[in-house]
């Protein structure tokens, strides 16, 4: 089952690492310097001699500003998602292995930061910042962590009451050596495979922070903020406008279908993704009636469908604002 | 059914109090000192104490807050530093044209989810399925900023064939329903995509399950035609729709800051962006509250409207 997979994800993971690349390679492939325009030059076309992609409205170069962007771009994106990764898991094994007071101090606390639509709830904490990469990172982080408490937390509490768990309390385990090596081998993957989906989310949010005057700040090249200094020339120069867009457009599709092909992959247990809002909390809406990826559960493991095309309720992009897990309490 | 709205009713306050909690929370935190800002550095402690008391900094944190939470629930969210009116004289128009704008989306969203799912979930395999997969995977990665621009690009500068922005023509016959869906159709489907792409994996999945299932094997066992059988599937999936469908409704309320911004629409979005542009707190603030209580009264609503189709909700 595993084995016509396997390439998919393989190739998946090489178009994700493209723009990485891409964003390494910058100095050695950039054409021209990404904050040096020529006045005279501004505004041309694309395909015009000597800039592939054109210029923009200061004449620069724009195939080398979009390289360059790559890189702040793509750090905003993937730092977060680290962040809120390492987070997350502490908090939701925490959540999960202590009391009934933190479990529900936890669950309460996130349902308030789900309350918010994500972006708005970056705009609110980036807004209190100084704009820049910082600012960015440290917003989506925030925006980013409940989700990924929520996994790990669903996910520690399926094991906390596990024989194995227990034999290793029994014969004496402290508490780190619990959760270092009883608790996150089991939950680590499955953040990581989480995580990787929220990647294309984040480069997106973080983009549209930057497009809002929260990120990096000019003459940087940003995508988000080329999107926001471009804007202008839309009425003239369409394609010019256009082309940040349509590069922000082409890592998301990227990054993912790689965070789906991962989840695919790694199976229902690590797909949480059970249609956004199916369950909440406490008092999920969820326990009621089989959640559907359960009832995927059986009728995919009879078939040998390509996981691209699965009935499968993944919900990569808003994750965070709608995923809701389902609880459920005994 | 009335106990069970009560509940979620009630569930709604802590939540509700969390979210104004953040708000009041992103001004109180915001560096810099505003009698400073106000007076300047070189003012004496006297009209410094005064005006702290006058606007009321000198009392603790969680008193400024049950105050400020006082004024909001009577309509009062403080007056816009950029324009100098009171906030909720510019949140609550802005409102009207956001909801017009989310509930054209809306429809969208409907329409096209339904349709992408049912196509997949008919033909789940084979090049026809891929296909709706990358639809959706497609919808779902794009950015409402991205897909505004594009739109913007190819429908309105280069096939001049759809205004570019506001919500009408300044002359000739401006201001019809026509007029008004000519300009709603671009920003609709800029801000439709992403919930759209979810609505139609939702869907999709839901009604593979009871396609599948033995409900589907009976009615076609009793000899009914497929757009019967999938009549009855199509009922029995649709709480998973519901429930996607009022999230999606909700996530339309935050795209709209981007998709209004680039269209020139002059609803919550755009105003929210005009406040940052200006740092303009009381108005981010106010914006940021009336989308979060809009967020949880919409989750209140599909809650109740779950526990309609679905008696087992109620429990």
């Amino acid at each position: 089952m595993t084995t016509n997979r396997l390439p998919i994800g393989v190739l998946a993971g090489a178009a994700a690492l493209l723009p990485v690349l891409l964003a390494v390679a910058a100095p050695l492939l950039a054409p021209a310097d990404p904050t040096a325009g020529q006045l005279a030059d501004r505004l041309l076309d694309p395909g015009s001699a000597g800039h592939l992609l054109g210029t923009d409205s200061q004449g620069r170069d724009l195939l080398s500003r979009l390289l360059w962007a790559a890189r702040p771009s793509l750090t905003a994106g993937l730092l977060p998602v680290a962040v809120a990764g390492l987070a997350g898991a502490l908090l939701g094994i925490a959540a999960g292995l202590g009391g009934r007071l933190t479990e529900q101090a936890l669950l309460r606390t996130l349902d308030v930061l789900y309350a918010f639509p994500g972006v708005l709830l970056a705009i609110a904490v980036a807004s209190l910042l100084t704009p820049g990469l910082g600012a960015t990172v440290l917003a989506l982080s925030v925006v980013l962590t409940p989700a990924v408490a929520r996994v790990a937390f669903t996910e520690t509490r399926r094991i906390r009451s596990a024989e194995y768990l227990e034999a290793a309390r029994v014969s004496g385990a402290t508490w780190p050596a619990l959760v270092l090596r009883q608790v996150l081998p089991v939950v680590a993957p499955v953040v990581l495979v989480y995580a990787t989906s929220l990647v294309g989310l984040a480069i997106v949010y973080a983009a549209g922070l930057s497009f809002l005057g929260l990120g990096v700040a000019p003459p940087t090249p940003e995508w988000g903020a080329m999107l926001d200094e471009l804007r202008p020339a839309i009425f003239t120069h369409p394609w010019l406008a256009a082309a940040p867009a349509l590069v922000i457009l082409g890592v998301s599709v990227l990054f993912n279908t790689l965070g789906e092909t991962l989840r695919a992959q790694v199976g229902n247990r690590a797909a949480p993704g059970v249609p956004p809002g199916e369950a909440e909390g406490a008092e999920p809406r969820g326990t009621e009636g089989t959640p559907p990826q359960e009832r995927d559960a059986g009728h995919d493991s009879t078939t040998d469908r390509d996981p691209a095309d699965g009935p499968r309720p993944v919900a990569p992009l808003p994750a965070p604002l709608v995923v809701r897990l389902p609880s459920r309490e005994t | 059914m009335t106990g069970f709205l009560l509940r979620r009713l009630l569930l709604a306050v802590p939540t509700l109090l969390g979210v104004s909690a953040v708000v009041f929370a992103t001004v109180a935190l915001v560096p810099g000192d505003p009698v400073t800002a106000f007076l300047g550095p070189g003012a004496p402690a006297e009209a410094r104490q005064a005006l702290a008391e006058r606007i009321g900094l000198d009392r603790p944190l969680p008193v400024r807050y049950l105050d400020w939470l006082g004024h909001a629930l009577t309509g009062d969210l403080g007056t816009s530093t950029s324009t100098q009116r009171p906030v909720t004289a510019l949140l609550l128009p802005a409102l009207g044209e956001t909801l017009t704008l989310t509930a054209a989306a809306f429809a969208l969203v409907l329409a096209g989810g339904v349709l992408l799912g049912t196509l997949g979930a008919l033909r789940p395999r084979g090049w026809w399925g891929r296909l709706c997969s990358a639809a959706s995977t497609l919808a779902v990665s794009a950015p409402q900023y991205s897909v505004a621009l594009l739109l913007i690009a190819v429908f309105a500068v280069h096939w001049q064939l759809l205004p570019a922005g506001g919500t009408h023509d300044a002359f000739g016959s401006g201001g019809g329903p026509g007029d008004l869906l000519r300009h709603l159709l671009l920003p609709a489907t800029a801000a439709a995509l992403v919930p759209l792409g979810l609505t139609a994996r939702v869907h999709r999945a839901a009604l593979s399950a009871v396609l599948d299932g033995d409900l589907a094997d009976g009615l076609r066992a009793r000899g009914l035609g497929r757009a019967a059988v999938l009549r009855h599937c199509a009922h029995n999936a649709s709480p998973a729709l519901l429930t996607i469908g009022g999230l999606q409704l909700a996530y339309l309320l935050e795209g709209v800051v981007f998709v209004e911004t680039l269209f020139a629409w002059p609803g919550l979005g755009r105003l929210l962006y005009d406040a940052l542009t200006a740092r303009d707190l009381p108005l981010i603030q106010g914006g940021v509250l009336i989308v979060g209580a809009a967020f949880v009264g919409i989750n209140l609503l599909v809650d109740a409207a779950h526990a309609l189709i679905d008696p087992r909700v109620r429990g």
